[in-house]
C-alpha cells in the first residue's frame, strides 16, 4: 500500500516511514492492519434435508430468533429441536423489522429463518406483532395497533403467508391481547381485537388460502374486567365471540402454564393451571364451534429455585412430560402443545431464564433429554443429578 | 449461636457492599445537579414498578408487597419526602411500562443489561447477586483455580453449571458434582459430600439464616449486578434515584435492608 502512494509528497512519507524515525507511525499501521483481521463467522451450509423422527406428535417448541445475529445459532437451534423429536416450532416476525417503510419488504432474515427450517423438516407457526412506528402514533410502544393501521399490518400478514406457504401452515395473530401491555398500554379491548381479525382474514385466505389463521394466544390471567392490567382469558375470549370472531379465525392459539399444579391438576375458572385450556375450550362449544382445533403456542413449567410460581427441575421434567401424555389422550381437538421457551438468545439472570430448554450455550438440560426420550417412545432413566446427601447428624 | 453466624456471614456481605460503592464511584457518570422532586417526581408520587413474584426481593404476601425492592422503593421516596406507590408488573412488561410512563423507576432485582442502554439509565449498583465458590472455613480456596482434586457441588443446568464447565476447561482436573437445586449443592458442602459449592449470592445469604452455625468463606466467582432503570430521558429522575442510592448506601439504611432481608 505504501509502495503505491504517489507523488513527491507521498513517496517522501513512504521513506520516512520505512527509512528511520517512522516507526510509531509503523507500529500504527500495523496495529490498523490487525484490527482489521476479523475471524471467519461459523458457516451454517445447508444439510442434506432433514426430517423429524418423533412418536410425539403434539411435541413443538417456542423458539427466540429476534435479534439472533449469527446464522449458525438458528441452524444449531433447529437441528437441536429436530433432534429432539419436534415437528413444528413457534417463532415471533416482528413486523417493523420486515416491512420498516410502507410496502418495503426486507425479507432476507425471514427467508433465512425459512430455508433452515425447510432443511430440517420443520414447520413454523410464524407470531405476528410488533407494529414498525410509521403505523402507530408518536411516543406509543410497538404493542399499540390503531385500527387505522390494520389494513397494513393485513397486507403485511398476507404477504408473509403467500411467500412462505409450504412451511408456514399457520400464523398467529398478536399475542395476548388481552393483557393492557401486549395492547399498547391501552384498556384491552376484545371488540377491537375481532375487527382486526376481520381486516386480516380475507386478506390471508385470499393471498395464501391454505395458511391457518391463528387467533388469541391469550395469557392465562384472572384479572376481572375493569382492571388496568388486562381480562381473564375466558372473559376475553366470551367477548370475542359475542363481537362476532367466530368466521375469522381457523384455530385458537392459547397459553397455558402450569405454574406449581400438575398437569392434571383439576381446572377452575378461578385457578390458573395446565388444564385451563379445557375451559377455554368449553367457550368454543358453547359458541357452536367445537371443531375449531386448538394450537398450545405457550406452555410449560418453570424450574427456579426462588420465583413463586416456579417448582423443582425435577417436577418440571415430570410435569411436562406427563402434559403430553395427558394432551394426547383426552384433547383431540389439539394440533400442537408447543413450550416456551427453546432457549434464549442471552441469560437474564433471572427466573425466566429456567424455562429454557437448552441453555443459551446450547447445554442440554435434562427437560430437553426427557423430551426426546419421550418423542423416542421411551423414558429417560440417566441419572442428571446426584441424590441429595444424607443429612449431616451432629454437623 | 446464631448471632455467631450471622456476625460471620456479614462481613461478607458488607464487603460486598462495599464493593459495589467503590464500583459504582469509580463508573458513576456525572450526576444531573440535584433538583427540586417536584422535576424529577412530576407526578407527585414515586412510582415503583416492580415482579412481585421474586422474593426475598420482591413478594406478595396477600396483596401486601414485601422484600429489598420493596423496603428500598420506600427508601427512597422517604429520602425526598415522597409517598410512593408501587405498581405489580410481569417480568416481561417492566421495561414497557418504565418506557411508556406507567412508573417513574423499576427496582425489580433487575440485571444491568447493556442491550437496555439506548432507552434507559442503571442506576448504580445495589446488590451483586453473582455465583460465590463456597468452602469451609477450616479449609478455605481462595478461587475457582484451586480446585483441582476437589469436589465441586453446584445445581445442575443453571449458571453454576455452565461456568464449573468453563472453569474445568481451563484448569487441572476437578470432580463435578451436580444436584438438582443449589441448597442441595450446599447440603453437599456441610455434610462432607463436597469440597467446596459454586452457587449465587442470594442463595448464600438465605442458606446461611437456615444454618447459622456453619463456618465458610465465600469468594466471589462472577458479579451479576442488580440495579434500579429510569428512562434515558429523564436525568432529573435518574439523579434523584442514584442520588438517593448513594445516600442511602452511606448512611448504612441499604446495609440495614439487605440485612433484614438476606
Amino acid at each position: 500500500m505504501i509502495a503505491r502512494l504517489r507523488g513527491p509528497a507521498g513517496r517522501a512519507l513512504a521513506g520516512r516511514l520505512w527509512r528511520g524515525r517512522g516507526w510509531a507511525a509503523r507500529l500504527l499501521l500495523l496495529l490498523w492492519l490487525l484490527s482489521l483481521i476479523h475471524p471467519a463467522p461459523p458457516r451454517a451450509m445447508l444439510e442434506d434435508p432433514q426430517t423429524v423422527s418423533t412418536m410425539q406428535p403434539l411435541l413443538c417448541v417456542h423458539t427466540r430468533f429476534t435479534d439472533e445475529v449469527h446464522e449458525w445459532i438458528i441452524q444449531r437451534s433447529m437441528q437441536l429441536v429436530r433432534e429432539m423429536g419436534a415437528d413444528t416450532i413457534v417463532e415471533f416476525f416482528p413486523w417493523a423489522y420486515f416491512e420498516p417503510q410502507p410496502g418495503a419488504y426486507r425479507w432476507e432474515r425471514v427467508d433465512l429463518v425459512m430455508r433452515h427450517a425447510r432443511n430440517q423438516g420443520l414447520k413454523v407457526l410464524a407470531r405476528m406483532g410488533f407494529v414498525p412506528e410509521w403505523a402507530r402514533p408518536p411516543g406509543t410502544t410497538f404493542n399499540d395497533l390503531p385500527e387505522s393501521s390494520y389494513p397494513a399490518f393485513a397486507r403485511f400478514v398476507a404477504a408473509f403467508a403467500a411467500r412462505y406457504p409450504d412451511v408456514v401452515p399457520g400464523v398467529i395473530l398478536w399475542n395476548e391481547p388481552n393483557l393492557a401491555f401486549e395492547w399498547g398500554f391501552r384498556p384491552v379491548d376484545a371488540a377491537a381485537y375481532t375487527r382486526l381479525l376481520q381486516v386480516v382474514y380475507p386478506a390471508v385466505q385470499a393471498a395464501s388460502p391454505t395458511t391457518l389463521v391463528l387467533a388469541g394466544a391469550l395469557a392465562p390471567t384472572l384479572e376481572p374486567p375493569g382492571s388496568p392490567a388486562g381480562l381473564n382469558d375466558l372473559l376475553y375470549l366470551e367477548a370475542m365471540y359475542q363481537a362476532g370472531a367466530a368466521p375469522y379465525f381457523d384455530a385458537l392459539a392459547v397459553h397455558t402454564y402450569g405454574f406449581t399444579q400438575p398437569p392434571a391438576a383439576d381446572p377452575a375458572p378461578d385457578v390458573l393451571n395446565f388444564r385451563r385450556v379445557e375451559l377455554l375450550h368449553d367457550v368454543l362449544r358453547r359458541y357452536d364451534d367445537p371443531a375449531k382445533p386448538v394450537y398450545i403456542t405457550e406452555s410449560g413449567w418453570n424450574d427456579h429455585p426462588r420465583w413463586t410460581k416456579a417448582v423443582r427441575p425435577s417436577q418440571r421434567v415430570q410435569y411436562t412430560v406427563d402434559s403430553y401424555r395427558l394432551a394426547a389422550a383426552r384433547w383431540p381437538w389439539l394440533e400442537k402443545l408447543c413450550l416456551w421457551a427453546f432457549r434464549y438468545p442471552r441469560f437474564t439472570y433471572s427466573y425466566p431464564d429456567n424455562f429454557m430448554i437448552v441453555s443459551v450455550g446450547f447445554e442440554r438440560t435434562p427437560l430437553y433429554e426427557a423430551l426426546r426420550a419421550l418423542s423416542r417412545g421411551t423414558v429417560l432413566e440417566t441419572q442428571l443429578w446426584l441424590p441429595a446427601p444424607a443429612p449431616a447428624a451432629g454437623r | 449461636m446464631a448471632a455467631r453466624a450471622r456476625a460471620r456471614c456479614w462481613p461478607l456481605i458488607a464487603l460486598g457492599v462495599a464493593g459495589l460503592l467503590l464500583a459504582a464511584g469509580l463508573a458513576a457518570p456525572q450526576l444531573t445537579p440535584a433538583l427540586p422532586p417536584a422535576v424529577a417526581f412530576p407526578a407527585g408520587v414515586l412510582r415503583v414498578g416492580v415482579d412481585a413474584s421474586f422474593p426475598p426481593f420482591a413478594l406478595d404476601e396477600g396483596g401486601t408487597l414485601a422484600g429489598v425492592d420493596i423496603d428500598l422503593g420506600q427508601a427512597i421516596a422517604a429520602y425526598h419526602g415522597l409517598p410512593v406507590r408501587f405498581v405489580p408488573i410481569s417480568f416481561d412488561a417492566l421495561y414497557d411500562a418504565l418506557l411508556t410512563d406507567q412508573v417513574d423507576v423499576l427496582i425489580s432485582a433487575l440485571l444491568v443489561n447493556p442491550l437496555r442502554t439506548q432507552d434507559v439509565r442503571y442506576t448504580r449498583p445495589y446488590f451483586d447477586n453473582g455465583l460465590r465458590l463456597v468452602s469451609p472455613a477450616a479449609a478455605p480456596l481462595p478461587g475457582m483455580a484451586a480446585l483441582p482434586g476437589l469436589r465441586l457441588a453446584y445445581e445442575f443446568g443453571g449458571t453454576a453449571d455452565n461456568e464449573a464447565r468453563a472453569w474445568l476447561r481451563r484448569v487441572d482436573d476437578f470432580a463435578l458434582r451436580p444436584y438438582e437445586l443449589p441448597q442441595i449443592a450446599l447440603d453437599a458442602l456441610r455434610v462432607g459430600a463436597a469440597d467446596a459449592a459454586l452457587v449465587d449470592a442470594t442463595t448464600l445469604a438465605l442458606y446461611l439464616r437456615q444454618q447459622p452455625g456453619w463456618p465458610v468463606q465465600a469468594v466471589p466467582v462472577t458479579h451479576v449486578f442488580y440495579a434500579a432503570a429510569v428512562r434515558l430521558d429523564r436525568p432529573a429522575t435518574f439523579a434523584a434515584v442514584d442520588g438517593a442510592l448513594a445516600a442511602l448506601a452511606a448512611d448504612g439504611t441499604l446495609a440495614h435492608i439487605l440485612r433484614k432481608w438476606l
